[in-house]
């Protein structure tokens, strides 16, 4: 198991395998799943590859199987297994020829079945439409249709001008699909010149079309018309709009209704057959079902394997097969032996060979994770895939992550509600492992996230003393009540009379016991009801915010250090890294020190701070106009009490007008001077530094170029020397692959090696510097989103329990009818607490620390300008048939 | 003002044809293409592009038929789509695009009536695109009055027909004129409709249409040299929305030979550069590729304008140019006929 804390040092292997043993060695691999291999083949077209043949009948096999299950869905047959079992065996070849046989002999059965069940149930639908004419054709005839007919044509011929030879009228009955039948009409009455007469009736069950399977409704019609010039055109459209004439329909009703009861019998024995059929066929697809994963799962996992073989090359004489690949450098013993496992397997005597290579290509980035880190693993990846081996952030992301979070979404009860979900989630793995659905897919992902930020979000709300925004007095407030019981009573008496509420002030100079010392553990309760409970709680938010952005910040910077340290960068870490720290050590952890400082010291009472006499809180240092005279270099008093005057008015001395803009430690205006000045000068070095040294670099390489060039005029014969032992290394198989290796290395390494422009490096140094010094500063207020989150989310959860809850609560009607309202108002409380502060909230606070991560931290180190590792195995590929 | 309120009613479905747009075969996918051996190559390589797995269910060995038919296919139902989610005055538009094929079909199947060839088969290779109810109930008319009174005079062709429903009886010389009567009425039809509807879509348009008409006109004359098309007759032939119109047709219809239409066209400096690369020589292009080429250019050039129609009137008519171009290199593979596989129309 590899670390998380860099991506695995990959190599570049070159893999010699006999071609009679490639496929076994490429399919034990695939069962590894730790190789990608690179394409060797690069210009060579799809089709021309070496195993196109192979693929090609995969892909023939899949076709089959495809019809099969469309088959099988069809009728309604479960697919039985799953297609990723878990079980990467691969079929024998012969076996698999075996299954070929089948599937093409299922194929046909199942194609053979289906034509027949198509003509019957094509003579069924005859029957069908035969018996229905020939009732309709009675109803039309009872109806005196034929009377109608005659005295239409009758006025008609009245009409005309010209008398027509008495031709008898002939009549055609056939069936039409309804949609039709107004097209069909319309054609009719024109065609015949308005001398046909249809009449049509609804056939009220509808077809099945035994082509597509499709129910289709249809129409009667009957038409009658005179003459032979007339049939042939009622002949024509009928036969254009595919309806079905029925010729030899009887002209009695007797006749007609005796054919009818015939046909009926005849589809009685029709039906039994239909059943017949159609069982056996239920009883060859439900067996073809139960195999068809397995199929289906053999089929692809040998495809993989040739698309992979497609990747290799071979060697002159074609006994070879030459494979160029990346392993994670720990398991190149394993791919070894899974490489002379499939060579056995194949009973070849040639031993595969696994060579390192040297290369110039970057290789890609692999880090290995498990079900618990992949999901911190995504988060970063999703912002841009590590550099190799960069420092990967992922696993400070398992930590820092759920904090901010809970930062923002402070409350215990939620943060219970989201641990619970996470919690069930995480428990009930296993089962909703196959529950499919984007959104919950999403959720359960980020199942493991989930629970620890709901973890996490119960410690940040015990810290903001903060349950569905109620608070808990558990240790006992520091805070009294300093006054007596008849002021109280007396307030009380004029609150009644003016009926006006009165507040009460507490002075924390005599209503807080300073000797309980502060709530031991989070906020103290009493802010809970306090009028000023805001004000205090955004300062304090807000101050908390900006310590744990720096905090995160300055650990940015930190690891870049480790990124310089392994690229053995001196430059980078004397002109980066320390003038980074020194400029955020300077203003921002300062700023930092400063507040915490306060926090401890100043308070209430007077005290002597720093040998400093400090008279009380209206004196207390304001941080913010600290900061800015910091950059003014402004003059500011010393201390906060001018000289050592000491009146009765003022016990404590006279203080100062602004006596919090004062100085409030000794020497105070020099420190921050020279804090000031060491940031500033951070700046120029961060952005010449480099360039400098490049300079210098360049002019060094190209006075010892010119020195080499002297020396090889004197030992010129060296080189060529050194060729020959290059290239007969290999010399017992001669590879192609190799020389187009060497052809591409040394186009890679010229790639590498070309020489980055001064002006380039100079364009970067300064986008970074300039990125950097204003990123302190407005990463910094970014951060604040953690106070402007959690405040809105405590205000929401606020809103929510006296708009809603506590409504129930007012209401004046007997107990009885009291308690279904809250019923009723419960429910609406909790729908909304979950859907808006658990759901909706969760999502923003999730989202902005998502970007507290990718912008504000991975910026101060993280490259992300590497490529995944995608290595080739039977899983994903089986992972992937099954999305799809 | 028009481009304003454009995508509220079309500018998903001209999102959509931009995407379509994109899949249109490269370049290097012809260059991939002519390179194949077999049809069964040809099924691997255009599987790799958009047309995805069209030709994945179709058993046993692949014929040019089966491609053209899948290809067809995959061009009807994008189109389907399109006029399914299309509002008005897109959706006449779209309609519009279908007359022609619809004029096809009808002479399709009158010529196969006139051959005696049953309906059925004659169905079977009408254009999907152009299909309406009536098509079918095509060969009950003998005569071009009948056809109009029976069958066409609910269609949105009927119209168009007006001008034929003099012509004595159907012989093959009529129906080639009904053709392109109808055609023309359509052309003309087409051209006033995007006039109204002015804008971007007017500008595109009016020149693809006028391109359309002229090269008819062209054609027409070509064509009808050594036949018995009397010179008057000829000129009711030729649509009159096109560049060439007035004077142009008017020396057109007064031309005896090639050489003389050349000259008429020698005046028009589109049209010169086009008759300028041609001849019978080998290698030398047929004014017809000429064409084709020229339509293609029109085609493209209306995807750099946004809000129009133009862009959907040229993806249906460059997907049949590139089916055509599909189809001749499969043809090509088919028959062994490699040496003039290279001469189908490139889509820049």
């Amino acid at each position: 198991m590899g670390s998380l804390y860099r991506s695995e040092e990959m190599r570049f292997c070159q893999l010699i395998v006999e071609k009679d043993a490639a496929f076994s060695a490429v399919s034990e691999l695939g069962k590894l799943g730790i190789v990608q291999f690179k394409d060797l083949n690069p210009d060579v077209n799809s089709f021309q590859r070496m195993f196109v043949r192979d693929i090609r009948r995969y892909d023939e096999l899949e076709r089959k199987l495809r019809y099969l299950e469309g088959q099988i869905n069809k009728d309604g047959i479960l697919i039985g297994g799953k297609l990723n079992d878990g079980d990467f065996t691969v079929m024998p070849t012969a076996e698999l020829n075996q299954l070929e046989a089948t599937l093409t002999d299922l194929e046909r059965d199942v194609k053979n079945m289906h034509e027949s069940d198509t003509t019957l149930k094509r003579n069924y639908q005859e029957l069908h439409e035969w018996e229905n004419v020939l009732v309709k054709a009675d109803e039309f005839f009872a109806g005196g249709v034929d009377g109608a007919a005659q005295e239409e044509f009758h006025v008609q011929e009245e009409g005309a001008d010209f008398t027509r030879e008495k031709d008898p009228v002939e009549y055609v009955v056939g069936v039409i699909k309804r949609e039709r039948i107004l097209a069909f009409e319309r054609i009719l009455w024109r065609a015949c010149r308005h001398t046909a007469y249809v009449r049509t009736s609804e056939i009220d069950e509808p077809f099945e079309n035994p082509d597509t399977g499709e129910h289709e409704l249809k129409n009667v019609f009957i038409i009658f018309y005179k003459g032979d010039r007339l049939r042939t055109i009622v002949d024509k459209v009928c036969d254009g709009f595919k309806a079905k004439v029925f010729k030899n329909c009887p002209h009695t009703s007797r006749d007609r209704q005796a054919a009818a009861s015939d046909v009926r019998a005849r589809i009685q024995d029709m039906k039994t057959v239909l059943g017949q059929t159609r069982e056996h066929r239920f009883r060859v697809l439900q067996a073809a079902g139960n195999n068809y994963n397995q199929w289906l799962k053999q089929i692809r996992m040998q495809k993989t394997v040739y698309h992979n073989l497609n990747l290799f090359t071979y060697d002159g004489i074609g006994r070879f097969f030459v494979a160029e690949c990346w392993v994670p450098l720990a398991d190149i013993d394993n791919v070894r032996e899974a490489l002379e496992r499939g060579v056995e397997k194949t009973g070849s005597t040639v031993k595969p060979v696994l060579n390192v290579l040297e290369t110039h290509e970057t290789p890609p980035t692999f880090n290995r994770t498990n079900k618990f880190t992949a999901v911190f693993q995504g988060i970063v990846d999703s912002y841009g895939i590590a550099t190799y081996l960069e420092l990967n952030p992922a696993p400070y992301t398992i930590i820092t992550f759920p904090f901010l979070f809970s930062c923002m979404f402070g409350d215990l009860g939620h943060g219970i509600l989201m641990a619970l979900c996470g919690l069930y989630l995480v428990l009930k793995e296993e089962k909703l492992k196959d529950v499919t659905g984007e959104i919950f897919t999403m959720f359960f992902g980020g199942r493991y996230i989930i629970l620890l930020m709901g973890i996490f979000s119960i410690h940040a709300g015990f810290l903001y003393n903060d349950l569905f925004a109620k608070s808990f007095n558990i240790f006992g407030s520091s805070w009294v009540n300093p006054y007596n019981q008849t002021e109280m009573m007396s307030w009380m008496q004029t609150e009644i009379a003016t009926e006006k509420e009165m507040l009460i002030e507490m002075d924390p100079y005599t209503s807080y016991r300073h000797e309980l010392g502060p709530y031991p553990f989070g906020l103290d309760p009493i802010w809970n009801i306090a009028e000023n409970k805001l004000n205090f709680m955004n300062s304090m938010k807000m101050k908390l915010s900006v310590i744990i952005g720096i905090c995160q910040m300055t650990f940015g910077v930190v690891l870049s250090y480790q990124n310089y340290k392994a690229r053995n960068s001196k430059i980078e870490i004397f002109t980066v890294f320390i003038p980074q720290m020194l400029f955020m050590g300077c203003i921002f952890i300062y700023l930092c020190l400063q507040i915490i400082i306060k926090w401890l010291f100043f308070w209430v009472e007077p005290a002597t701070i720093f040998g400093q006499r400090y008279p009380g809180s209206n004196c207390a240092p304001s941080l913010l106009i600290g900061l800015i005279n910091m950059f003014m270099f402004k003059e500011r008093n010393v201390g906060f009490i001018n000289g050592t005057a000491v009146d009765a008015e003022h016990p404590h001395g006279v203080s100062y007008d602004a006596c919090y803009l004062g100085q409030w430690y000794p020497g105070q205006s020099f420190i921050e001077a020279i804090l000031v000045l060491i940031a500033v000068a951070c700046i120029p070095v961060m952005l010449f530094g480099k360039p400098i040294h490049f300079i210098m670099e360049r002019k060094k390489a190209r006075r010892e170029a010119g020195q080499r060039i002297e020396v090889a005029r004197h030992g010129a014969p060296d080189t060529s020397v050194h060729a020959n032992v290059l290239s007969g290394e290999d010399g017992e198989i001669a590879i192609n692959g190799i020389e187009q290796k060497g052809e591409h290395v040394g186009s890679a390494g010229g790639a590498e090696h070309h020489d980055e422009e001064f002006g380039d490096v100079m364009v970067h140094q300064a986008i970074h510097t300039i990125e950097y010094v204003l990123g302190c500063v407005s990463h910094t207020a970014s951060y604040l989103r953690l106070w402007a989150l959690s405040l809105a989310h405590a205000q929401l959860s606020e809103v929510l329990w006296h708009m809603v809850l506590t409504m129930s609560f007012e209401f004046e009607f007997p107990w009885a009818v009291r308690c279904i309202v809250l019923y009723v108002i419960f429910f609406i409380f909790a729908g909304l607490t979950f859907s808006i502060l658990v759901l909706m909230e969760g999502l923003s606070a999730f989202l902005h620390a998502l970007r507290l991560h990718w912008v504000e931290f991975q910026s101060k180190f993280y490259a992300g300008l590497g490529y995944p590792f995608q290595p080739y195995s039977f899983k994903s590929a089986l992972t992937l048939a099954e999305s799809t | 003002m028009g481009e304003f309120f454009f995508n509220i009613d079309h500018g998903y479905l001209e999102a959509l044809i931009r995407g379509f747009k994109g899949g249109i075969l490269t370049q290097s996918d012809y260059a991939n293409l002519v390179q194949c051996e077999t049809l069964e190559d040809l099924k691997l390589h255009i599987q790799s592009t958009d047309y995805g797995n069209f030709l994945a269910n179709e058993p046993g060995a692949i014929t040019v038929g089966v491609i053209d038919e899948r290809l067809k296919e995959k061009l009807v139902t994008e189109f389907t789509h399109l006029r399914n989610n299309a509002l008005e005055p897109l959706a006449t538009f779209l309609d519009y695009i279908t007359y022609a094929y619809m004029i096809d079909n009808i002479v399709l199947l009158i010529t196969g009536t006139l051959h005696q060839r049953p309906i059925a088969e004659l169905i079977s290779k009408c254009h999907p695109l152009g299909s309406f109810e009536q098509m079918e109930a095509i060969h009950i008319a003998s005569t071009p009055a009948e056809l109009y009174n029976a069958v066409l005079v609910d269609t949105p062709l009927a119209n168009y027909f007006v001008d034929c429903i003099n012509e004595q009886d159907l012989d093959e010389m009529n129906v080639e004129i009904i053709r392109n009567t109808l055609y023309k009425a359509y052309i003309e039809d087409f051209y006033k409709f995007c006039e109204n509807l002015g804008g971007k879509t007017a500008e595109v348009m009016c020149e693809i249409l006028a391109f359309e008409a002229d090269r008819r006109a062209i054609i027409i004359t070509i064509n009808s040299f050594d036949t018995e098309l009397s010179k008057d007759d000829r000129e009711k032939l030729y649509p009159r929305c096109g560049k060439l119109y007035p004077e142009g047709l008017v020396g057109l219809a007064r031309a005896d030979d090639y050489e003389q239409v050349k000259q008429v066209c020698e005046w028009y400096g589109d049209y010169k550069a086009l008759f300028e690369g041609t001849g019978p020589n080998p290698g030398d292009k047929t004014l017809e590729d000429k064409f084709f080429e020229h339509e293609v250019k029109l085609n493209v050039h209306s995807y750099l304008h946004q809000f129009h129609f133009g862009v959907f009137y040229a993806f249906i008519k460059l997907k049949e140019q590139e089916m055509r171009n599909v189809i001749w290199i499969a043809e090509c593979i088919s028959q062994r006929h490699r040496s003039k596989i290279d001469n189908y129309i490139p889509i820049l």
